[in-house]
Parts: structure tokens; C-alpha cells; sequence
């Protein structure tokens, strides 16, 4: 298997040196692979900016998959992707991950992120005390933060998963979330949490928002300030992160290009903003 | 097992030889050729066998080379009896996902073995030939579903049906799990059951309705004990299934790491807490270990109860 | 064998006539009803997941490019992708898998180490498809450097499937009786005359199901390809290229279920286990043509 390795290696490089040459022509003529693995939550993005900028480099090969946010710089340290996206900084410790040393993490987009309930809940405040009071497991009825009386069902996104990461970052204040109970469940990503939310009556849980826009499920303000793209840019809503690609080092080569044009203002004023993510250049 | 005793076969190769040698001179080819392909055949086949086995052991060996890591740091009874597991805090008990497989793969034979063996006698003895031929291929086509979609169906049909009826406020658990295995596995059990009732020779039945007995005897009494042996191989397969199913679980046990002591409690089982959690680990964890250890226990569990199930028949065999 | 007709010939004559009519009815009337039951259940489920989808099928969905963004957005590539990916997996994974069922069936030593041999085979049917995934990536991603390809996915499938096969095999040409075995070696038949000739075509109704079952489990297998196949597709249709990147039908249907920003990400994924349905029902009909024709034949 090493010839394999070897052959695949010099051919890699072979195709970074003719971009190099390349690009100084024409960008068209860019050629190479990009292997990109990592966060899900990213992954609808990184498919649109793949075939959009496939059109205009159609030398160029992308492939893309997508487990959880630290599959990424885990994914990039072995070697095995050129890119590794991630839902938070993983140049920094987290609570769970230590930091990956020698990747540099460019931010490409802003995830908002929102508390959402079913759309029998009435309640459509709540402090955040109210909400890491919630998630630890002290208030179990609806009716102690001003709703019906009707037991609090919480869906969880999976301990480790990007947007639990960040949700218990930024809403809970590193609060804890209960792990047991009979009205405590789990789920395994962005679609299942729509789901599971839209159809059990007295669910709270938190998405991403561009997955509420458009469903039967109801996003909270969060002391007051209810989770929009204005309240983002004005800064009164803090209940979102960046998304990061890693790698290894400062991008190089067609992985270089491909990040550049994902940062682009084009691709962040055009296809990133119908996604429902928010322009990196909308944060001062 | 007649053609493996070597006299026998012996005597088969003389007989062989006999007829060839009474031919022309050209037949010496023939045999000679006959006997190459022959034993070449015969390497063809070993070699695919080891080639099976390897591929298979090296699926076995690294899983074990991972999960035996946990032990470093997690004592092995912990492991195995601990109710805790929270890699919040570094803890790794088990228990709640082993005893989470097993009442789930209990729950799913008990709905599912019944159920399968009617249908099984039904297609291969009582259908019509028309209905057969048009229901076999419908019960193939069950398993082609992905997984993902009975799942799907089980979240969103199954599990608000059960809340209803059950008065909860979340009716994930062991009972819906098992309903949505039961019909996953029902057309491979009832299928593979229904190849090996048509594969008893006719002349059985014929033999016992001439003995005066009724359908219900040749059946009960002669076609099932006959067919035995495929059968229980359609309900270990259905069992390695349901014991190794994973994405459609995954939706409806609910994924909460506590003992599955009710039907309708929010649990976990070893598949769904692998594929919940190994996303989002780091490679050189503790936890990392842990499930990979958890995948290689999932194997030793279906292995045992392979293993029980044979046994069983064994002595059922020899009373 | 004796035991069982003994057993059925003494209660013939010993019971009464008139209990065992009675019996008998209602264990048919059992067997009846149990199996219409459950065969309308079946049919509502099929029914249920076509009439989703299918009535909304168009061929613009079926070729088209998939879309991240607008809604309208179609199957093609990872449609052909899985066909591409069932076909490759089968290909390596039939003649393997029989191969190594005939071996246990015919030439294997009646011992222990092949009964644990055995038990292990069966014991990995039963390895959630997740770890052949995790196998599939130190194999080819990290070993051989070949980034998420599809062929990486096709072999991993292929090995998933390698124990169902190799079984199945085993089981269909073990039920084949005795005597046709026994009619072929006397004919002067070599072992491998009798196993071409006599034993397969005896055993090529439970080989089929055995295929077909593999082949629709490919069709419908997600978490290996997401993991060894990525979850993109080359964005072209008609891409033969075995180092394609190889997202298939249910992974598209993973992924626009579970991720998916677009506004009919429900309706995709609805549409798409629509048309899984009808490919794997075609394929169920289309290996089953043979058996019937031959079966014509030979009344």
C-alpha cells in the first residue's frame, strides 16, 4: 500500500505545484483534490460553495462528509482531509475537547443559534436563568416560567455535538444539562431535533436557526431579545458562534482558493446568506 | 453427510475412473482436465473461505485492539456493571446499554419469531401459488428499505400513536424500538424460514397424509421439525440484525443512558449509543475506547446467544 | 426425520378424528388471518411511502442536480451512484461469499474450528454497519490514502455483506437432499461437476433470495458510504470514475433528512424513499424472472 500512498502524495503535490504555476494565468485552470470532512451543521454550505465553485474550476475534485464538528481537525491532524470544518475555535480548549495544536482555524460563516419549544408551548420568553434551570432538570412543569400546566420535555442534541457545544456555551453560561429522565431524550442532528420538536407537545430544545424558519416550531427570545439576524448585528443577542474551517497550517493551493472563495463576497453576500447564515462581514 | 466419508468418495473416484479409462484415448484428456478444474475449484473455494475469514478476523481484531485500551484506565467490572456512564465526568458503566440490547432483542423474538413462522407456513404451504409469487418478492423488498426510513415513519407515526394511547410524555423506549424492529427483521426471518418449509422433500407430507394425519399434524409434526434447521438459521439472522440495527433505533429509544426498567422509558442500547456518540470523539480517548470496546461486546453478545441458540437445538435434537 | 413421522402417525390414529378436524381448521384459520393481517400491514407501510412520494415523481427529479438552496432540486448523481455501488459491491462480494459458502458446505472438515468459523460468520452479521464503516476508513482512507472514494465504499459494502452471502450459500446447497447428490456422483460426475450441475441450480432459489436481500441492503445502506463514501457526489451524471467521490441514494436521503437547509427537504426525502422503494422492488422482480422462467421450463 505504500507505492499507493507515495503515488497519491506526489501526485497531490504535483497538483499543487501546477496550481501554483496556474493560477498565475488563469483561476479556471485550477486543478486538485480537496478532501473535506467535520461539522454537520456546516455541511449544507460546504456542498453549495463545492458544486458552485466546481462550475467555475471544473478541474478541480471535492469530496465532502460530515460526522461531528471534532471529526474535523481530528479528520486534518491524521491527514486524511485538507479541510476540517468545525463548529467552534478548535485552536482553544472547549469543555470535553482539548485544543489541536499546529491548525490554524479561519472563520467562514456565523450560525446563529436559537431555544426553540413546540407550538402548543405558550411561553415565548424566558431569562436565562429560567433556562439553565430548565436544562439542569429544576423546573419540570411549564406552568413555574408562565406557561400551561404541562410537563417540560427536553431534547437533547448528543454530549460533543457543535451545537450543544455552543448553545451551553452561550445560552446556559456553561450550565449544566440533565442527562436522565423520563421526559430526557437525545438526538442525533439538526432534522431529527425539527422533528422530534415539532411533534412532541411540551418540547424545548435548540437548533440552528436557519432550521426554523419556515417549520412548526417556535424560536425564544432569550431575555427579551428575540434571535434575528438584526439583533445579531446589533450585538443585543449573543447566542451564536463562528464556523470554522481548520487546517493544517496556513492553507495552501487549490485549498487556499476554495477557502478564499468561500469567504468571498460574493459567495457570503449570495448563496451563504440563503442558507440562512450570517455574513462574516455583518459582525464588527 | 455421505460424500465426505472418504470410502465413499473413494469408491466415486474408481467408479470415475472405470468410465473413463472404457473411453478413447482422447477421454485421458478429459479426465485429467476434469480432475484440474476439479481440485483448482477446490483451492478457488478454500482461498475465498480464508479470504472471508480474514477480512472478518481483521474486523474482530481491530475493534479489540482499540477497546481493549479502556481497560487502562477503566476497571474491567466498572465496565461491565456501572450504570454510570457520563463522559462529562469520565465514567464508563455499560450495564445500562448491554441489559438495553438484551430486553430489546428479547422483545423483538418474542414479537417477531411467532408472527414470522405463520407467515413462513402460509406462503410455502397454504398460499395460492399467484398470492406467493406475489408476496415473496414484497416481503425482499422490506429489507431493501434504508433504515433511515423506518425510522423515520417510527418517529413520526409510531411514536405520537403510542404517547396517545400510553397517556406519556415521551413513549421512546424498549416497546416502540422493538415494533420497529419487528417489522424490519419479520420478512428476513419469514422469508428464509419460508426457503427452507418449500425445501422439505414433498414426499414427507405425502407420507404423513397418507398415514391418515391432518395439515395441522404434517405441519406441526413433520414440516417444521424438518425445516428446523433453517428456520433457526433465519432467526439467529434475524437476530444479528435486530441486535446490530443502528440508524432506525437510533430514533426511537430516546438515547438516555438509564436502565430500560419500563416500556416506555427513554434508554439507550449499545448500536445506538456507538453511533450517537463516535461522531463526536476524540480519536485518542478513554471514551473512544470505551465504544469501540462496547462494539466488540456487541459481537461477543450476539456471538453468545448464537451460541445458547445452538445449544438449544442441539437438545432439542437429541430428545 | 423417523421420530417426527412415528410421532405424526401414532396421534393420527390415536386421537380422535372429529378434535383433529377441529384442529385443523383453526389453525388454518390462524395461519390466515395472522399473515393477511400482517401482509396488510405491510402493504399499508409500502402504500404509505409511496403515495409520500410517488405521486409527486417527476423525471426532472429523478436526473436532475441536486440543490442546496432552491427548491427543485433532483437525485441524479447519487441515484446513479447507487446503482454503480450495488453493482461494483456485488461483484466482489458474490463470488467471495458463494465461494466461501460452498467451501463450508462441501469441502469444510466437520470440526471445531470450522463450527467456530461459523458462528463467527454469523456472529458479524450482526456488527452494526457503522464499525465495517470505521474499517472501511483505516483501510482506505488511512492506509491507502485514497480520500472518500467509491470504490472504498463499494468494498466495504461488499465485505458487509460478505457473511449474509457466504451463509445463505451455505444454508440453500446443505437443503439440497442427498439423493440428487448422491444421482450425480454415480452418473461419474467430479465433485465440481455435481456442485456446477446438480447442487447450485437445486439451490439457486435460496441463492437469489440471498442476493436479493444483499442487494437491496446495499441499496438501502447508509452509515458505511457516509463514512467511506463521503456525502457529495461528483456533480455529474454519468461518472464512472472509480476514485469519484460517492454519495448514494440513502445517504442523499440521510443527509436531506437530517442536515438539509432547503424548503422541501421533507418532500426530497419522501420523493427519494419513493423511488429507493420501486428500484429495490424492480431489482426483486428482475432477479426473480429467471427462476420463473426455468420453473416453467421444467414442468
Amino acid at each position: 500500500m505504500k507505492w499507493f500512498k507515495s503515488l497519491s502524495v506526489a501526485a497531490m503535490a504535483l497538483a499543487i505545484v501546477t496550481t501554483g504555476v496556474s493560477s498565475a494565468n488563469a483561476a479556471s485552470s485550477l486543478s486538485g483534490s480537496i478532501v473535506i470532512n467535520g461539522s454537520s451543521a456546516l455541511l449544507p454550505l460546504t456542498l453549495q460553495a463545492k458544486s458552485e465553485f466546481q462550475k467555475l474550476n471544473p478541474k478541480v475534485k471535492i469530496s465532502a462528509s460530515s460526522a461531528g464538528s471534532v471529526t474535523g481537525p481530528q479528520a486534518v491532524r491524521k491527514g486524511i482531509a485538507q479541510i476540517g470544518a468545525c463548529d467552534w475555535d478548535a485552536t482553544k480548549d472547549v469543555p470535553g475537547f482539548k485544543a489541536f495544536e499546529g491548525q490554524i482555524a479561519t472563520p467562514v460563516a456565523v450560525i446563529p443559534f436559537a431555544a426553540i419549544v413546540n407550538s402548543d408551548v405558550k411561553v415565548n420568553n424566558l431569562t436565562t436563568q429560567q433556562l439553565k434551570d430548565i436544562f439542569s432538570g429544576k423546573i419540570k412543569n411549564w406552568k413555574d416560567v408562565g406557561g400551561d400546566d404541562a410537563d417540560i420535555v427536553i431534547v437533547n442534541r448528543a454530549f460533543g455535538s457543535g451545537t450543544r457545544v455552543n448553545f451551553q456555551l452561550k445560552a446556559l453560561e456553561g450550565g449544566s444539562i440533565v442527562s436522565t429522565g423520563s421526559n430526557v431524550k437525545t438526538v442525533k442532528s439538526s432534522g431529527e431535533m425539527k422533528t422530534n420538536v415539532e411533534t412532541t407537545s411540551g418540547a424545548i430544545g435548540y437548533e440552528a436557526l436557519a432550521y426554523v424558519a419556515g417549520s412548526k416550531m417556535k424560536a425564544l427570545s432569550i431575555n427579551g431579545v428575540a434571535p434575528t439576524e438584526a439583533n445579531i448585528i446589533n450585538g443585543k443577542y449573543k447566542v451564536w458562534s463562528y464556523g470554522y474551517y481548520m487546517t493544517k497550517g496556513q492553507p495552501t493551493g487549490v485549498t487556499k482558493a476554495f477557502i478564499d472563495y468561500i469567504r468571498s463576497a460574493k459567495f457570503q453576500n449570495g448563496s451563504l446568506k440563503k442558507l440562512k447564515f450570517i455574513p462574516l462581514s455583518a459582525i464588527k | 453427510m455421505i460424500e465426505s466419508s472418504p470410502a465413499v468418495q473413494a469408491a466415486v473416484q474408481g467408479q470415475l475412473g472405470e468410465s473413463m479409462k472404457s473411453g478413447s484415448g482422447k477421454a485421458f484428456d478429459r479426465k485429467n482436465r476434469l480432475l484440474f478444474y476439479n481440485s483448482t475449484f477446490k483451492v478457488v473455494c478454500i482461498c475465498s473461505a480464508i479470504f472471508v475469514c480474514l477480512i472478518l478476523f481483521s474486523i474482530l481484531i481491530f475493534m479489540f485492539r482499540t477497546g481493549v485500551l479502556t481497560f487502562k484506565t477503566v476497571p474491567l467490572t466498572t465496565f461491565l456493571f456501572s450504570t454510570d456512564w457520563s463522559p462529562e465526568t469520565e465514567t464508563y458503566g455499560a450495564f445500562v446499554f448491554i441489559f438495553g440490547t438484551f430486553a430489546l432483542t428479547a422483545l423483538t423474538l418474542l414479537f417477531s419469531v411467532p408472527l414470522s413462522v405463520f407467515v413462513a407456513v402460509f406462503l410455502a404451504e397454504m398460499a395460492p401459488k399467484w398470492l406467493r409469487n406475489l408476496l415473496r418478492p414484497i416481503l425482499d423488498l422490506l429489507v431493501g428499505i434504508p433504515s433511515v426510513v423506518y425510522g423515520f415513519l417510527g418517529l413520526t407515526l409510531l411514536l405520537p400513536k403510542l404517547r396517545d394511547w400510553a397517556q406519556v410524555d415521551l413513549s421512546d423506549g424498549i416497546l416502540a424500538g422493538a415494533i420497529v424492529l419487528s417489522i424490519m427483521i419479520l420478512p428476513t426471518i419469514s422469508r428464509i424460514s419460508d426457503d427452507s418449509i418449500s425445501a422439505v422433500p414433498q414426499k414427507y407430507r405425502d407420507a404423513s397424509y397418507a398415514l391418515g394425519a391432518t395439515r395441522f399434524h404434517t405441519i406441526v409434526r413433520v414440516v417444521l421439525p424438518s425445516a428446523r434447521s433453517g428456520i433457526l438459521y433465519a432467526v439467529i439472522l434475524g437476530m444479528a440484525r435486530a441486535i446490530g440495527e443502528t440508524m432506525a433505533i437510533v430514533m426511537v429509544i430516546g438515547n438516555t443512558p438509564q436502565l430500560a426498567n419500563a416500556l416506555f422509558k427513554p434508554t439507550s442500547v449499545l448500536t445506538s449509543n456507538i453511533v450517537m456518540q463516535i461522531p463526536n470523539v476524540p480519536f485518542d480517548s478513554t471514551w473512544n475506547y470505551a465504544l469501540y470496546m462496547m462494539g466488540f461486546l456487541l459481537l461477543f453478545i450476539s456471538l453468545l446467544m448464537i451460541v445458547v441458540i445452538r445449544l438449544l437445538q442441539r437438545k432439542g435434537a437429541s430428545r | 426425520m423417523k421420530t417426527a413421522a412415528k410421532a405424526a402417525a401414532t396421534n393420527a390414529f390415536s386421537a380422535r378424528s372429529g378434535s383433529n378436524r377441529l384442529k385443523d381448521k383453526i389453525f388454518s384459520l390462524v395461519v390466515w388471518g395472522v399473515s393477511l393481517v400482517i401482509v396488510a400491514i405491510i402493504l399499508g407501510l409500502l402504500a404509505l411511502i409511496l403515495e409520500r412520494g410517488a405521486t409527486h415523481l417527476s423525471w426532472d427529479f429523478i436526473t436532475g442536480l441536486p440543490s442546496e438552496i432552491e427548491e427543485g432540486g433532483g437525485i441524479g448523481p447519487s441515484l446513479f451512484n447507487s446503482f454503480y455501488m450495488m453493482i461494483l459491491s456485488l461483484i466482489v462480494s458474490i463470488p467471495f461469499g458463494m465461494a466461501a459458502g460452498i467451501y463450508l458446505a462441501e469441502f469444510a472438515p466437520d470440526n471445531k474450528f470450522i463450527a467456530f468459523v461459523r458462528i463467527c460468520v454469523e456472529g458479524l452479521a450482526s456488527v452494526p454497519s457503522l464499525i465495517f464503516g470505521l474499517f472501511g476508513i483505516a483501510l482506505f482512507v488511512e492506509m491507502m490514502g485514497l480520500g472518500l472514494t467509491i470504490i472504498g465504499g463499494a468494498v466495504s459494502l461488499a465485505f458487509l455483506n460478505l457473511p449474509v452471502l457466504t451463509r445463505v450459500t451455505e444454508e440453500a446447497i446443505r437443503a439440497v437432499s442427498q439423493e440428487i447428490k448422491q444421482a450425480s456422483f454415480s452418473l461419474g460426475a467430479t465433485h465440481l461437476q455435481t456442485i456446477r450441475k446438480a447442487l447450485i441450480p437445486s439451490a439457486i432459489s435460496g441463492i437469489v433470495t440471498g442476493i436479493s436481500l444483499v442487494a437491496g441492503r446495499a441499496f438501502g445502506e447508509s452509515a458505511v458510504i457516509i463514512l467511506t463514501a463521503g456525502v457529495t457526489t461528483s456533480g455529474v451524471m454519468w461518472d464512472f470514475n472509480l476514485l469519484s467521490p460517492g454519495e448514494t441514494l440513502a445517504v442523499h436521503l440521510w443527509y436531506v433528512q437530517s442536515e438539509a437547509i432547503v424548503p422541501d427537504a421533507q418532500l426530497i426525502s419522501q420523493k427519494a424513499a419513493a423511488v429507493l422503494l420501486i428500484v429495490v422492488l424492480a431489482i426483486n422482480f428482475l432477479f426473480r424472472i429467471p427462476l420463473w422462467v426455468r420453473e416453467r421450463k421444467l414442468r
